[in-house]
């Protein structure tokens, strides 16, 4: 592999793009931000600057347009990254322009966070194609250090394994190769969990089941939350994707609830839509900020103060475990708790185990169970399955997945009690377990 | 030492980590660092004599006094555990290990638990600064004053100048030092951070003054954390090696240490070092003191120093005190790379206050602990190659308290 000097980002002006090339620069390469205009490139060194909280970042980074820079900037780049629109015909566009100037030994990486990396690489020159992968890092990149490198089977295999090294070495990154499939591993086991818990959220409410997989279950943000914040577009392309082009055990679970699907065509894209919020919605009255609720089951908003969940003992106590540190006895409560919706809480947390670590294998996205814990813990901020598992305990996690009637995962099959599963170095598995 | 003290190693918490975001309460914390460090070392809970806690102000971080208590909460088996919490500012986890370390030498226990915490995320910036301020004689040198010690160390810096003459551009190489060692340790809160030299000595919006000459790029860190270490006398640790197979000269010990106090107030400290070649005399004889007792000549008979760079100011004093340089020469040890990594005697490889984070009562443990990784090949990336003894320094206040080891 060359060696990685100057880059040049597509799409600097989004969050990601911004994001990424702050995480370029900051690793000692100088970057062209391009975008549509020069004021937008320049939005985009703004952002890079104030994620890096420095002006001297700036230093390494140049910007210009598409129309004006694209050639000459692409023709010196060791490495060209697309940010662009996750709009797959956009991509190709910008891909065959690249393709047209690009020296032969550059490498070209898409930051898509789940599009066939196969199918933007189609028609390309044989040096693209060979020089060609996915490299997707999660939102903010200069936060959250979870990254997948996504050969296509044209990828040079020396390339992916080079590229792997050098994020990790030189841009900080905790990085994991997956398969070319739809989602690729973090979203797919990650969207799979937040999908069930929108689809649940029809019957159970909104407030009730945020609360009921709150950050206890082993998450740093409860999932519907976590969906107001990534955006419901970008939700349902991800699980319509996955859910067109995939089918496995939980294919059911990747449907997007109508109600979804409906308020997105009314313009209801989380918060980045603040005016008609997603999940939670706040309004101004007078001096006062109200926080609302919405009610899949009408499309509209209550008041949190009236729509909010009620405290559920088991819930509360495992929360206070958690407070204390005893997180071990907290999950053990966790996984003895009566009632229907500590099944329910079980149904989802377990069902997120039996997935991820289904995820692994020969033929599946990912090799080594390893991968999908790191891309867990460090893209999503979620306890990784295996560290659910040694916390919870072997036996005890297969007799759950039984009782649910979730596929227990070969890992988990061969495993030998007392094994730990999490051999991740100097990581506190604490962090995962917020109270 | 007349009579050996042995460290079995201990634990750290990632120094990255927001407890409060967590919902935790100081306990866990505590909790996570014993327990960690019982895996690490092998121990059972039921063989730990007594326990010792370094803290500074949990009172007013967290509204929790008196957590030696809390470690009987860890374990069942530590009902009845006789313990005790100790405060010296930001030199209240060197402190505890003196305390464990003494009852050792006086025959009292054989094994020691020491844990140092602080959470300091609990408060915005501006109280945290203000309850820093008790560290100092707070009536006459905090009250009133936004964040009083980024000052009172921009002036250890204004004594250097009057005296020897101070460039900034030093101050901000040693900052960069210590962020670029930081980034080779998984645990340390700024690794991954952006930081270069560049930005350490620009003056913007994003590296402003913050007292003094010291901007952001000068400050160590507001951090969470805790580090415990397990202590032994030589009949816990010879019982310790045999059970494992290994030969008890392989354990490290704590060979030196020294301790002395100066006046609290920064201007009573600077008044009485007038005419004496170190700025702060007290610091330089508790480091002085450490090295006698550990039979070393010099600075130059250890291979890594972790130093309390609370600043960088306190770092730069540092050099000089260590004896790299002569009193007001730290600049060239600066300059011809002598305390990177590599050089002839890196200082801070973990990072340091500045890079790998400072929970102030757990500082001096996790610098031991670091001394202990160091000397037993365990520092991965930042890892001092074929380091045999390793030297710490531990400051509380405005160079009020100072406590010295050496590992080996």
């Amino acid at each position: 592999m060359i060696p990685i000097k100057n880059v040049v980002l597509l799409g600097a002006n989004g969050t990601m793009g911004a994001g990424s090339g702050e995480v370029f620069a900051a690793g000692g390469c100088d970057v062209v931000f391009l975008a549509r205009t020069v004021d937008k490139a320049h939005e985009g060194l703004v952002t890079a600057q104030n994620m890096a909280k420095s002006a001297r970042i700036a230093d390494r980074i140049s910007v210009g347009t598409y129309e004006d820079d694209l050639e000459e900037a692409v023709s010196k780049a060791d490495l060209i990254f697309e940010a662009l629109a996750e709009d797959i015909e956009l991509k190709k566009q910008f891909f065959t322009r690249v393709d047209k100037c690009r020296r032969a030994d550059s490498i070209v990486a898409t930051v898509s966070s789940g599009l066939s990396i196969a199918e933007m690489a189609h028609g390309r020159s044989e040096t693209f194609r060979r020089n060609f992968l996915g490299i997707h890092l999660f939102n903010p990149p200069s936060v959250i250090v979870g990254t997948e490198v996504i050969p296509h089977t044209g990828t040079d295999p020396k390339l992916t394994k080079e590229i792997v090294a050098l994020l990790e070495s030189r841009f900080g990154r905790i990085a994991i190769v997956t398969d070319d499939k739809p989602a690729f591993a973090g979203n797919r086991v990650g969207f799979k969990v937040l999908n069930e818990v929108a689809q649940l959220a029809e019957k159970h409410g909104v407030a009730f089941m945020d609360y009921l997989i709150g950050p206890y279950t082993g998450r740093a943000m409860s999932p519907l939350s976590t969906v107001d914040l990534v955006g419901w577009d970008v939700h349902k392309a991800i699980v319509d994707n996955v859910h067109v082009n995939t089918k496995d055990e939980a294919h059911d679970m990747f449907a997007l609830p109508a109600y979804m699907d409906e308020l997105i065509s009314r313009g209801h894209l989380g918060n980045k839509t603040p005016q008609h919020g997603g999940f939670y919605r706040r309004v101004k009255e007078g001096n006062q900020t109200i926080n609302l609720v919405l009610d899949p089951k009408t499309g509209g908003y209550k008041d949190s103060r009236d729509a909010g969940a009620a405290k559920l003992p088991f819930v509360e106590k495992i929360r206070d475990l958690h407070r204390v540190g005893r997180y071990a006895d907290a999950m053990k409560m966790f996984t003895t708790a009566e009632g229907a919706e500590a099944d329910l809480a079980r149904k989802v947390v377990f069902g997120y185990v039996s997935y991820g670590l289904n995820r692994v294998g020969d033929r599946e996205v990912v090799r080594s169970p390893r991968d999908v814990d790191r891309i867990m813990g460090f893209g999503f901020n979620w306890a990784p399955p295996t560290v659910l598992v040694d916390v919870i305990g072997l036996k005890e996690t297969i007799k759950a997945l039984e009782q649910y009637s979730l596929p227990v995962p070969k890992v988990l099959q061969q495993a030998k009690p007392g094994e730990r599963l999490f051999t991740e170095p100097h990581v506190n598995v604490g962090r995962f377990f917020a109270a | 030492m007349a009579t050996p003290i042995y460290v079995l190693g201990g634990y750290q918490t990632d120094f990255a980590r927001n407890w409060k975001k967590e919902n935790k309460h100081i306990v866990a914390m505590m909790r996570e660092a014993a327990l960690g460090g019982l895996e690490a070392t092998g121990l059972e809970p039921k063989e730990i004599d007594v326990g010792h806690v370094g803290n500074f102000a949990a009172e007013l971080y967290a509204m929790q006094g008196h957590l030696g208590a809390f470690l009987v909460d860890i374990d069942p088996s530590f009902s009845g555990l006789p313990t005790a919490r100790h405060e010296a500012a930001c030199a209240s986890g060197s402190i505890a290990i003196l305390a464990a370390s003494a009852e050792i030498e006086a025959g009292r226990y054989d094994l020691a638990m020491v844990v140092g915490v602080e959470q300091m995320k609990t408060v915005d910036p501006g109280r945290g600064a203000d309850f820093l301020g008790t560290a100092a004689w707070y009536d006459r040198e905090a009250k009133g004053i936004e964040f009083p010690f980024p000052k009172l160390f921009g002036r250890l810096g204004d004594e250097y100048d009057k005296r020897f003459g101070l460039k900034d551009e030093h101050l901000a190489h040693i900052s960069t030092i210590n962020y670029s060692n930081a980034k080779r340790n998984p645990l340390a809160q700024t690794r991954s951070w952006y930081m270069t030299e560049d930005h350490a000595r620009s003056t913007d919006k994003f590296n402003s003054v913050i007292g003094g000459r010291i901007k952001i790029s000068d400050c160590s860190q507001v951090t969470d954390g805790a580090a415990s270490l397990f202590l032994a006398s030589e009949k816990a640790a010879a019982a310790y090696a045999k059970k494992r197979g290994i030969k008890l000269e392989s354990i490290p010990k704590l060979l030196g240490w020294g301790h002395k106090t100066a006046p609290i107030e920064f201007d009573a400290k600077v008044a009485e070092s007038k005419g004496n070649p170190y700025v702060l005399p007290h610091t330089r004889q508790a480091i002085l003191d450490a090295f006698k007792r550990a039979g070393i000549a010099d600075c130059w008979g250890v291979d890594a120093i972790e130093t309390h760079d609370c600043f960088t100011t306190s770092e730069y004093m540092a050099i000089d005190h260590f004896g790299l340089t002569k009193p007001g020469e730290a600049w060239k040890a600066v300059e011809d790379g002598t305390i990177e990594m590599g050089g002839k005697l890196p200082i801070n490889p973990s990072g340091g206050l500045i890079g790998c984070g400072h929970p102030v009562g757990s500082t001096g443990t996790r610098q031991v602990l670091d001394a202990y990784k160091q000397v037993t090949g365990q520092c991965g990336e930042y890892q001092v190659d074929g380091a045999k003894k390793v030297a710490t320094l531990n400051i509380g206040g405005s160079g009020t308290t100072s406590v010295a080891f050496v590992v080996g």
